[in-house]
């Protein structure tokens, strides 16, 4: 009789843990006759699923990023490329309202991503200031994971660039000018809105930001200045 | 005789044969007040620091305080059970039971708060991405105020619901169900943003470049860059999974099958598995807070007392 009270009180103590343990203790004991698999075969099957999942779904995504092997060169991008450019930015084409669209995340962010665009097009343009190719691959990893999102370094990057974006507003007013020109330099060359913009409107259709807000986007070009 | 024998012999069967794994108490209270220290200093550091006053870390807090929250009723109720076994306190006293009721409604609340917390965060970082023009007029600061207000009122009404229902089915399949719809949700956003941010460094890989070396280099580095973009999805997610699922299965199991002996084994593990659930509360800092440059640096100064900025 002690013996079942012990235990009841063990139970009980469990059920601070648990409010339905104690409930099932009031049947009958569990009969562990006549089991044909092991045990613990659930706790077993469960873990066992668990690793898979993981371990499945790590492969997948890096499946992901093998088999997407970027594509070659086309002409009609290369053409684009090859624009004759000037420093400044020409106002007209929608074109360029959608390279100002797609860069307005990237203004508030750090000159190191410029620099990155800047050097990539060097080969083409020449008549812009183009950063060393020291510089620009490092930071153009960096610029790649701002455009990347996720891609690279995961959320550090995301996190980053929010944080940044808030950093930078005490600033605006001191490093205004010195923006400025690298950001109609880089306008000018940056082409990837291109790319951007066929795959979001055909895939996807709801991400519009590329192209139904040119009159906005003109205006926050000045959005670090207002800051 | 043989009666009586085979009745202590059944008895010692089932007492030894899946007996309830414990966990030392010692170690429950190094994860719990582990979790708590870090924890509170995510939300003293997003608190103090200014420019930390955005919404992503506000989400980032909001996760921060509710494993608090759990670490602190996890640990407190550790202590009630130890002076429970030495004899202080009574089992089955109306104040016991009450308090026991009132940890009881923390922990649900926090487990349902750290939940909503992800789902808040990946939708916020989602927005990053993708909506990235209009992330300063869809998620300004009052929104975020409000979406926190409404996960945090939701989460004690829920918790006390809970506590108090908890013995009907419905609510458990609803805890379950709430789970399970989370988990799919959580996941298929950041598969989602995965994907495109793929395609987004996919494209700006095959800008022209002057050689094929040039190339080469940056579809290497591309790979290496979407490399670790999976490796972190994989934790962030595969974290979320291990130490929430087996306790959510516990909780399947005691619905579905509570007799059978299969299930019987699989419940002896319970502590370990609140075990594996406070230990998220002490990876998720890891995970979410500390990959920002910016609050480790506010931590640095925390810890080390250097001058304030």
């Amino acid at each position: 009789m002690s013996d079942f009270h012990n235990q009841s009180q063990a139970s009980a103590r469990r059920s601070d843990y648990v409010w339905q343990y104690e409930y099932y203790d009031d049947e009958e004991p569990v009969s562990f006759e006549g089991l044909k698999a092991h045990r613990y075969s659930i706790v077993i099957g469960f873990w066992v699923g668990l690793a898979v999942f993981v371990i499945f779904m790590f492969f997948v995504l890096t499946l992901l990023t093998k088999t997407g092997a970027p594509h070659q060169e086309n002409p009609e991008h290369a053409e684009k490329h090859h624009r004759p450019g000037s420093c400044l930015a020409d106002n007209g084409s929608p074109q360029d309202e959608n390279e100002r669209a797609f860069s307005r995340p990237l203004l508030p962010e750090s000159r190191s991503f410029f620099h990155f665009y800047i050097s990539e097009e060097e080969q083409g343009q020449g008549k812009c200031k183009a950063e060393d190719q020291g510089g620009g691959a490092i930071q153009g990893q960096r610029a790649r994971n701002r455009l990347g999102g996720v891609s690279s370094s995961g959320m550090e990057e995301m996190e980053e660039e929010g944080e940044e974006s808030e950093e930078r507003q005490p600033l605006q007013g001191l490093v205004d000018e010195g923006k400025s020109d690298r950001e109609s330099a880089f306008l000018s060359h940056f082409n990837i809105p291109n790319f951007v913009n066929l795959e979001h409107s055909s895939t996807l259709g709801e991400d519009d930001l590329l192209l139904c807000e040119p009159s906005a986007m003109l205006g926050s070009q000045h959005w670090p200045l207002l800051m | 005789m043989n009666a009586t024998t085979a009745s202590t012999t059944a008895l010692m069967v089932n007492q030894s044969d899946c007996p309830e794994v414990e966990v030392p108490v010692p170690l429950f209270f190094t994860i719990g007040v582990v979790g708590l220290a870090e924890n509170f200093l995510v939300v003293v550091a997003v608190i103090c620091n200014r420019n930390l006053h955005s919404p992503m870390y506000c989400f980032i807090c909001s996760l921060a305080a509710f494993n608090t929250i759990a670490s602190l009723a996890k640990t407190w109720e550790n202590l009630m059970l130890v002076f429970a076994g030495v004899g202080q306190l009574d089992q089955r006293g109306s104040s016991e039971t009450k308090l026991d009721d009132v940890m009881d409604s923390l922990l649900c609340m926090s487990f349902v708060g750290s939940i909503f917390s992800f789902m808040a965060i990946a939708v916020d970082r989602y927005i990053t991405i993708f909506h990235a023009l209009r992330y300063h007029n869809i998620m300004t600061m009052r929104r975020t105020a409000a979406i926190l207000g409404v996960i945090w009122t939701t989460c004690g009404v829920l918790a006390m619901l809970m506590v108090r229902f908890f013995d009907t089915i419905f609510i458990m399949t609803c805890f379950i169900i709430f789970f399970l719809i989370s988990l799919v949700l959580i996941g298929c956003l950041y598969v989602y943003m995965f994907m495109l941010a793929r395609i987004h460094a996919r494209r700006i890989a095959a800008l022209p470049t002057s050689g094929s070396g040039r190339g080469r280099w940056r579809r290497q580095r591309w790979r290496g860059g979407t490399m670790r973009g999976a490796l972190t999805l994989t934790i962030l997610f595969g974290a979320f999974v291990v130490c929430w699922a087996p306790f959510f299965l516990h909780l399947i199991i005691i619905m579905v099958c509570p007799l059978n002996p299969y299930c019987e084994c699989y419940r002896s593990l319970f502590q370990l598995h609140v075990v594996l659930l406070m230990s998220h509360a002490l990876i998720d800092p890891a995970i979410y807070a500390f990959r920002s440059a910016e609050l480790r640096h506010t931590f640095r100064k925390m810890l080390l007392c250097s001058d304030w900025r």
